[in-house]
């Protein structure tokens, strides 16, 4: 087990990585919230899938090129426009006469499917495929930060200035239509806002601790019973204790990143969870 | 007759393009109290989605002399309790198209919102949460919002549905109130005739099976040869408790009409 003093010289080390897991943890955090109250849960995790698709097939295409030296904003640009589409195509632009779960499903599993293929054809990329999965956090640029910072900055502004509209498009469709809102350009806008905040916080921490992001803090701020407003803030604490935590226990017990940040995730739903067993 | 509100000139409603009825002529007014009734999946719905102008006609045309506000209350169901807004947060929305993007609701808002839970008799549960709240108390919050935006056409789908007698009685009495004194036009669907006698000015009936849509006042709507259009069979009209209650008959209503049949 590493010691503190151990900890403290290699800031070097932690000080980007554990950056750039805070604010994506506060960030998909809170868009979680819609995320769990829409019932989207797994539309976030086929996103989640398609974005590191979008990665897989830039280093691919990379390699295929020959190109040496990594291209960071282009890998991300891929993988954005893949997010991006998959998002308007499964959350707000669904077609209405397939079952949401059958598309839903069919969009993760393909996409699944076809990253471990693409991944099977890398010959140097193939050993950051772990880290891209199942999370790594260990090594982020400063360029990953800033792309994190940049989409956590226009996200939030969205939601700020738009907050009544998507709320209620989201809650009640329906009447928000009859009476004049236009409620598939505020479905749109919630979902271009989760898909690209997908994408460079997948890159950073992998796959599996963002979906857990976008789930696990929401679902622990609403067990605890929290009005809409808070919830918000309560579920970008919860992400940002689970990022930040996840990072340090993760770095002071050897334990793979990702999945440790996951594991924190789902302690914080704990109490919510139980206090409402308890209720009955 | 005053300027329409909002009319339907021979129109054919449905969804993507296909008709599910045709020849619908229906026409709103200031003051105006429609009820749409038909059986379940006769098409009521379509016909208001489509007067309401979220479902574009498939043919004929949708007319609205100016653009009016519009109050709306959703089949209750469709409605997730499992989001945790205040009943407060709930009833404001009805005041977010009046606001547009970009502005706050102010005290003239909260102000309107608390006058609206005033006016269907829940102001006491403005802080309760909406999704606790029991069948009958989120139907009135549901009216409330709508309400709120002050509108010039309330729509309603099913209010009374899953109601018990007593409840539905009290939401029917709650929106023939609206109207004292001069409120919106309202048109309120609902499967169960009965809901509608007790308010309605003027009804439709709505049968997408047998192509059927005829509206008119409540008293030429209540004749028999309207009533067995819409039932497919004989119909007494029994009254009891200044009410009116509609019973399908098994075998033709001759002589029904001197027992207080019409």
């Amino acid at each position: 087990m590493t010691s503190l003093a151990g900890f403290l010289e290699a800031r070097e080390i932690w000080e980007i990585p554990l950056a750039a897991s805070i604010v994506s943890g506060a960030l998909l955090g809170a868009l979680g919230v819609y995320v769990v109250l829409r019932r989207t849960v797994f539309v976030s995790a086929a996103l989640t899938q398609l974005s590191t698709l979008g990665l897989v097939a830039t280093l691919l295409v990379e390699e295929a090129l020959h190109v040496e030296a990594e291209h960071l904003s282009e890998q991300l640009a891929v993988a954005m426009a893949f997010s991006v589409v998959g998002a308007l195509l499964l959350g707000a632009f669904r077609p209405r006469r397939v079952p949401a779960e059958a598309t839903v499903g069919a969009a993760w599993v393909v996409a699944s499917a076809l990253v471990v293929l693409g991944a099977s054809r890398l010959v140097h990329a193939a050993h950051d495929l772990g880290g891209i999965v199942f999370g790594n956090a260990v090594a982020v640029p400063v360029a990953d930060l800033v792309a994190i910072a940049v989409v956590a900055a226009v996200a939030t502004g969205v939601h700020l200035l738009f907050a009544k509209e998507l709320a209620f498009a989201s809650f009640d469709p329906e009447t928000a239509g009859a009476l004049g809102l236009r409620v598939r350009l505020w479905d749109a806008v919630l979902f271009l806002t989760l898909g690209i905040a997908i994408p460079p916080t997948a890159r950073a921490l992998g796959a599996l601790p963002v979906f857990a992001f976008l789930t696990l803090p929401a679902t622990a701020a609403l067990l605890l019973r929290a009005g809409f407003r808070t919830a918000f803030a309560l579920a970008a604490a919860f992400g940002i204790v689970a990022a930040a935590g996840g990072y340090v226990v993760s770095w002071f017990w050897e334990t793979p990143t990702g999945a440790t940040m996951v594991a924190l995730a789902a302690l914080l739903a704990v109490p919510g969870a139980a206090w409402r067993f308890a209720r009955g | 007759m005053s300027e329409p509100l909002v009319a339907l000139e021979d129109a054919a409603v449905g969804y993507n393009g296909r008709s599910i009825l045709s020849g619908v002529r229906l026409t709103v007014a200031a003051g105006d109290f429609l009820g749409v009734v038909g059986p379940n999946g006769g098409g009521k719905t379509t016909v208001l989605r489509t007067l309401l102008g979220t479902l574009p006609p498939v043919a004929g045309r949708l007319y609205r002399p100016h653009p009016i506000r519009i109050g709306y209350v959703p089949q209750r169901e469709q409605v997730d309790g499992i989001w945790p807004f205040g009943v407060e947060e709930v009833v404001l929305m009805g005041r977010v198209p009046r606001l547009g993007p970009l502005r706050r609701p102010g005290a003239a808002d909260r102000e309107a919102v608390l006058r609206a839970l005033g006016r269907v008799g829940i102001r006491d549960l403005a802080g309760a949460r909406y999704g606790e709240l029991s069948g009958g108390q989120r139907q009135r919050a549901l009216i409330a919002r709508a309400l709120a935006a002050e509108p010039e056409l309330l729509a309603l789908d099913e209010p009374a549905s899953g109601m018990d007698p007593g409840a539905e009685l009290a939401t029917m009495e709650l929106l023939a109130g609206l109207q004292e004194g001069g409120g919106p036009a309202i048109v309120m669907v609902s499967h169960r005739i009965e809901s509608v006698l007790a308010v309605a000015r003027s009804i439709a009936f709505v049968d997408r099976e047998r192509g059927l849509f005829r509206v008119g006042p409540k008293a030429e709507m209540l004749r028999p040869d309207a009533l067995e259009a819409l039932y497919g069979r004989p119909v007494r009209v029994r009254e009891e408790g200044g009410r009116s209650f509609v019973v399908p008959l098994d075998r033709p209503a001759s002589g029904a009409a001197g027992e207080g049949g019409r």
